[in-house]
């Protein structure tokens, strides 16, 4: 529920920029964030013991199926 | 697309630290998450108006559906393709990407599952992370959020909102929020069946 309180205050500052007339540019700390961010992901991901290959490789096969699943409805049920 | 390029960088460095060096950086991550979201709401809040969030309406709210119908049908298609249980697939599909919970959750029941249902929903969020950037030159960028499941609300936002723009930002919030929403009951009435 963290996601909300940051994302909500988020909005709120970027409201009160706005009605105040600021515009800021947020793409470099924006990029820094997420490439730090990626890093940490990475580490968490890198941490995990597997033990067996057939653990890693049944994992992406339904990594890559629910994924092209949901391309595929999402694509052919709306236009 | 520079960016892309240190994105990848940046999760195979991470991969190789944690691998081999088993730092701990305790909940660092969990920071730049919500550094993240801070400055994409603030971004968010400087540029969206309602009506831009009315012209979103239906369309957020069918995505989820397509993307929790196609990701358990490609779960089901999973299970079929290894030998297991109907069951294991179709609770791995549900999760739709969050792996903190369907990794657990089926835990219970199996471990060996349990650690399929972290790792491939764990691959989902990176597959989304590596290939939305991609996928957006063929895929319409609104549709192609469906591949980040209930990640769209958190962790693949930035990719998303950085790559498909502002609007898709949006769609994937709304569509992140109510997967969010459903995975954490649909899980595991799947798993009781």
């Amino acid at each position: 529920m963290n996601i909300f309180v940051f994302l909500l205050l988020g909005l709120g500052i970027g409201y009160l920029l706005r009605r105040k007339g600021k515009r800021v540019s947020l793409e470099v700390p924006t990029n820094a964030a997420l490439v730090l961010m990626i890093f940490f992901l990475g580490v968490k991901t890198g941490e995990v013991k597997v033990d067996a290959l057939w653990l890693l490789g049944s994992s992406l096969l339904f990594a890559v199926l629910t994924v092209l699943g949901s391309m595929v409805v999402a694509l052919g049920v709306s236009k | 697309m520079r960016i892309l390029y240190f994105v990848l960088i940046s999760l195979i460095a991470g991969v190789l630290v944690g691998y081999f060096l088993h730092p701990d950086f305790g909940n660092t991550y969990e920071i730049m998450l919500d550094v993240l979201i801070l400055l994409i709401g603030v971004d968010l809040g400087m540029s969206i108006n309602s009506k831009e969030i009315k012209r979103l309406g239906k369309k957020s709210l069918v995505l989820p559906l397509e993307t929790l119908v196609g990701s358990i049908v490609g779960g089901t298609i999973g299970a079929v393709i290894l030998g297991t249980d109907l069951k294991w697939g179709l609770a791995i599909g549900a999760g739709c990407g969050w792996y903190s919970i369907t990794g657990p959750l089926i835990a219970k029941y199996s471990a060996v599952y349990g650690a399929i249902g972290f790792l491939g929903n764990l691959m989902r969020e990176i597959l989304t992370i590596i290939l939305y950037p991609i996928v957006i030159r063929w895929v319409p960028k609104e549709k192609a959020v469906v591949m980040g499941g209930a990640t769209t609300m958190d962790t693949t936002l930035p990719v998303i909102t950085k790559f498909g723009g502002r609007e898709a930002g949006l769609v994937a919030f709304v569509h992140g929020f109510i997967l969010t929403a459903i995975v954490p009951f649909i899980v595991p009435i799947i798993l009781a069946l």
